[in-house]
């Protein structure tokens, strides 16, 4: 093997690549057409498939009863993605704040959270959550300050929450990075020049804290809007989100292609904001954050 | 001349208060600063906690306190179903993480040190596991393996006497996305690689091959370990994408666990969830010893 | 019939795409000496080494080593070793490893390993050295463990690019001393790139200086400082005044024209230059005099060209005196004169003086 190696220098990227590309052309690229074919199919009566060619299914993802859900799903994503703006920008703040030396270890004590698995941390809020049996609800209606259970769980509310907690470092960590690499002596000329407080955040911080930030944006959006834990955890059988739909056709309603053809919008959606988001940003600044 | 000396003193006066209050201002902002930081860290740990604590709960409820025990531990460990899918996670975690190391090594080795035609459209397709949600990976590998007849049976094989269960769809499912994660990680520590150390290497009368052991993959072994130790990490935490590839009866602990939640919350599932969470503790700290040791990397590393 | 040359290059062209890096390029390197490639960066004398050590293969053109052709093998198989500007020292390996390193690739014996290594530490004053860590050592002593590791091998060629580029002044002087001492010591052939001039007369036999890819002049440090032929050369290397005129004469010197009348500025030897035709000439500021006007000259001065000329500028150095004067014509011509006799300035702002210089000083560029 590496007689070939040696001799054909320009096909050696090739063949280091062999393996990989083997391995995705077949079980990566392959199934993504695959999912692309069935969704112009349609379900058989017994949950079989009929090779026939059909938009049906893409117009039944605009039948308000699911375009309904993806709508939704992009507005929690959107509200977690806020959330962890609004969180995770004085977060990464307070981290430049503190010491250098003593930096390192505040970044690290963001991600052992993040590097735990996602299910458990669901799981958590979930006993912290539930109506009558988490454990924010029979504290407060035990101290006395409640009478009724808030209802916290199974609703958007729940999911945002599970989310925002779940994507939380992934705003931090970019929006940090912006903002470390904010020279302090920028800061100082801004006040030089009789700018304060507000003002040199609004027109010195922000803008250029704002690659970081439309990085994090995208590395929690994105996410949020595939979101099927979360929501299966912590909505309770009720609020759903795409994922959630999704999978359902796989599982229960036994129509995979129309999961095939929701599952394929959904990923054009991201495909759009993925390209939006390489597009406004330059390479540099993406590599930045 | 005194009214001179009054101003002045009035104006000395009226700075200083300026001072206090501008010091008071501060005092306040730091500590709303210090507020807020503190109470981040304390969203991301406290449920975390809370779930440790309540494991050692006495009693059903996993939101009341009724002192202190240790019998779920002891349920969870003579559960026979939480130990096989305990060991089938990590069998499935090792198998994956070998095969995605390896291959994605070499992958980053071509698409980092060479320049080649479709080396654009490699890096897309590298990308896209990453980028990709899990739910729309897990059902297309799902159709992939129904189509094709590949099936989800762990096949049986007998090694030594063992009878071993490979669940291959889920580790071919692992190992797929596993590749681009790996391969970023190693990318990245070539990237900052010095090249000379090769070319010395050869002047040094070392042919390509030996330069390659001798010299390339120790310079990689950061990367290579970081890369491995990161699929590791997402290959025993993988949920979705394991559930959807995993033949009738086939669980890896994350499964287990969201079928453990579905049929009713105990502190059972916490006793399991620390465990797991303690599994990740450990992880973490072989992975932080491995970045003192070697070159010291900006921290930024570890958010991969 | 084989000159027994250490390194010879023939015509040696490198293209990089549409650039090349080196442009027909032949020389020859003696056994033994200290040879220096001079030039300024993106010369082509990094690329021109490494066509020597095997990391890159000319486009055309031969590289011939201890005269065998040798310019399409790979470096693993040339027997010359190169001392790195990183030093590219393998981290992961002790000092004693990676001086043994090639030894080890050669198969030589174990036994054998340890004693040319131990050798060569003591040859660069690295004793006891062997089992730290790159890491561990100041850049001095990096640059030292590069060294030996390179020399251990008993190379013909020993490569050295720019291998004194990292360390701070002092040490830089110091190790220029101690690497010339090793060489003359071991008396293998050293081709030593730099781009800095003062470095390469320190050190070398021979100087190569190069451009753009072209090698413009070879020789040895005095001939390259008096003779340059090319004002490339000439401004390079030290500092030096240029003067444009018209050749008006022959009778073995040029007289020059500058407004307003011809002045005879400067002989030449075998190469004479047609009348008529535009030249430069280059002279060193240390070659020219200051004179006060209408004073007589010192018996048997030889400097007979001479311009009159005013002192816009002076600087004074401690050891000499840098004067700027402007003469006829748009020039300033840089003068300077050592301050021998006394440490007054001879000469102030506005004064007028006379510049007078031996013709045989100012050479005629050939551009």
């Amino acid at each position: 093997m590496h007689k070939v190696f040696a001799k054909y220098p320009s096909m050696r990227p090739w063949l280091l690549l062999l393996p990989a590309s083997l391995w995705l052309f077949i079980f990566f690229i392959a199934p993504l057409f695959i999912v692309l074919i069935y969704s112009f199919q349609t379900r058989g009566t017994y949950g079989g498939v009929v090779w026939q060619f059909s938009i049906e299914n893409f117009q039944r993802t605009f039948d308000p009863l699911y375009f309904n859900t993806f709508l939704r799903s992009f507005y929690i994503a959107a509200i977690t993605t806020f959330a962890c703006l609004l969180l995770g920008f004085p977060l990464a703040y307070y981290i430049t704040t503190r010491p250098p030396q003593s930096r390192g270890t505040f970044v690290l004590a963001l991600m052992i959270p993040f590097w735990t698995n996602f299910l458990i941390r669901t799981y958590a809020w979930l006993t912290l959550l539930r109506t009558n049996t988490g454990l924010i609800n029979t504290t407060l209606i035990s101290l006395g300050i409640l009478k009724h259970p808030l209802p916290l769980f199974g609703n958007d509310f729940a999911i945002v929450l599970g989310l925002v907690y779940g994507w939380l470092p992934d705003m931090v960590l970019p929006v940090y990075a912006a903002l470390d690499r904010l020279d302090n002596s920028l800061l100082e000329a801004a006040q030089d020049l009789y700018a304060s407080g507000w003002r040199v955040f609004w027109r010195v911080i922000w803008p250029l804290s704002l690659p970081g930030v439309i990085a994090g944006s995208m590395l929690v959006f994105i996410p949020s809007l595939g979101a099927f834990v979360t929501p299966a955890i912590l909505g309770g059988g009720k609020s759903l989100m795409i994922g959630n739909i999704i999978s359902n056709q796989f599982l229960a309603a036994h129509d995979w292609p129309f999961g095939s053809a929701m599952s394929t919008v959904m990923m054009v959606v991201m495909l759009l904001a993925t390209l939006i988001y390489f597009r406004s940003t330059s390479r540099k600044e993406r590599v930045q954050a | 001349m005194s009214s001179e000396v009054v101003k002045s003193g009035v104006d000395q006066l009226q700075s200083s208060r300026r001072s206090r209050m501008a010091l008071v201002k501060k005092r306040f902002n730091d500590l709303v600063l210090n507020f807020y930081g503190w109470g981040g860290y304390l969203f991301l740990y406290l449920p975390i906690i809370i779930l440790v604590i309540f494991s050692f709960n006495d009693s059903r409820s996993t939101a009341q306190w009724a002192g202190f025990t240790t019998r779920w531990y002891g349920e969870m460990i003579n559960d026979s179903q939480i130990i096989l899918s305990l060991w089938n996670s990590l069998f499935v975690a090792i198998v994956s993480t070998i095969l995605s190391t390896i291959i994605g090594t070499l992958a980053a080795m071509a698409m980092e040190r060479y320049s080649f035609r479709g080396q654009l459209m490699m890096d897309a397709i590298l990308y896209l596991p990453i980028i990709i949600p899990d739910i729309a990976m897990a059902i297309m590998l799902l159709i992939f393996f129904d189509i094709t007849g590949i099936g989800f049976e762990p096949w049986h094989v007998n090694f030594f006497r063992i009878s071993l269960a490979v669940p291959y769809s889920v580790i071919i499912g692992h190992v797929a996305f596993n590749i681009s994660f790996v391969a970023i990680v190693v990318r990245a520590r070539l990237a900052q690689m010095d090249n000379t150390l090769e070319e010395a290497a050869s002047d040094l009368y070392a042919n390509s091959w030996q330069t390659f052991w001798r010299v390339t993959i120790p310079m990689m072994m950061p990367g290579i370990l970081g890369g491995a130790l990161l699929a590791f990490t997402l290959s025993l935490d993988d949920f979705v994408i394991t559930f959807f590839t995993s033949g009738a009866g086939f669980n890896t602990l994350p499964v287990r666990v969201f079928g453990m939640i579905k049929k009713g919350v105990t502190p059972k599932i916490n006793a399991v969830s620390t465990l797991m969470l303690l599994f990740s503790l450990v992880l973490m700290g072989i992975s932080l010893i491995f970045r003192k040791g070697g070159d010291d990397e900006n921290i930024m590393d570890l958010s991969l | 019939m084989s000159e027994g040359h250490a390194v010879e290059l023939r015509d040696v062209v490198k293209r990089f795409g549409n650039v090349s890096a080196v442009n027909h390029v032949s020389l020859q390197i003696r056994n033994g000496e200290f040879f220096s490639l001079l030039g300024p960066s993106g010369c082509g004398k990094t690329t021109s080494l490494r066509l020597i050590a095997g990391f890159e293969i000319p486009t055309s053109g031969q590289i011939l080593i201890s005269d065998e052709v040798q310019g399409h093998l790979p470096a693993y198989q040339r027997p010359v070793n190169t001392v790195f500007q990183n030093y590219a020292l393998f981290p992961h390996m002790s000092v004693f490893q990676n001086i043994a390193f090639g030894l080890e690739m050669q198969k030589t014996p174990k036994s054998e390993i340890e004693l040319r290594v131990n050798e060569v530490l003591d040859l660069v004053h690295l004793q006891g050295m062997g089992k730290r860590r790159p890491k561990q050592l100041s850049g001095g002593q990096q640059q030292r463990v590069a060294l030996a590791r390179a020399l251990v091998n008993r190379p013909n060629v020993l490569l050295l690019d720019e291998p004194l580029g990292a360390l701070d002044l002092k040490l830089r002087k110091a190790m220029q001393i101690e690497l010339k001492a090793l060489q003359e010591q071991v008396g293998i052939t050293f081709i030593y790139v730099t781009h800095d001039q003062e470095e390469a007369l320190t050190m070398s036999d021979r100087i190569a200086v190069m451009s753009q890819g072209h090698l413009l002049q070879i020789g040895n440090p005095e001939e390259i400082y008096e003779q340059p032929t090319s004002r490339f050369v000439a401004d390079f290397i030290g500092e030096t005044n240029f003067i444009e005129g018209t050749v008006e004469g022959q009778n073995e010197h040029v007289e020059f024209g500058i407004a307003p009348n011809s002045i005879m500025l400067a002989t030449w030897g075998s190469d004479p230059v047609p009348a008529k035709s535009k030249v430069t000439l280059s002279i060193r500021p240390e070659k020219i005099d200051l004179y006060t006007p209408g004073k007589p000259l010192p018996r048997g001065s030889r400097k007979i060209a001479n311009m009159p000329g005013k002192v816009v500028d002076l600087v004074y150095l401690g050891t000499d005196t840098r004067y700027v004067v402007q003469v006829p014509g748009p020039n300033k011509l840089v003068v300077r004169m050592q301050n021998a006799t006394s440490s007054e300035h001879f000469f102030k702002v506005g004064d007028e003086v006379t510049l007078r210089w031996n013709p045989a000083h100012a050479r005629v560029m050939k551009e």
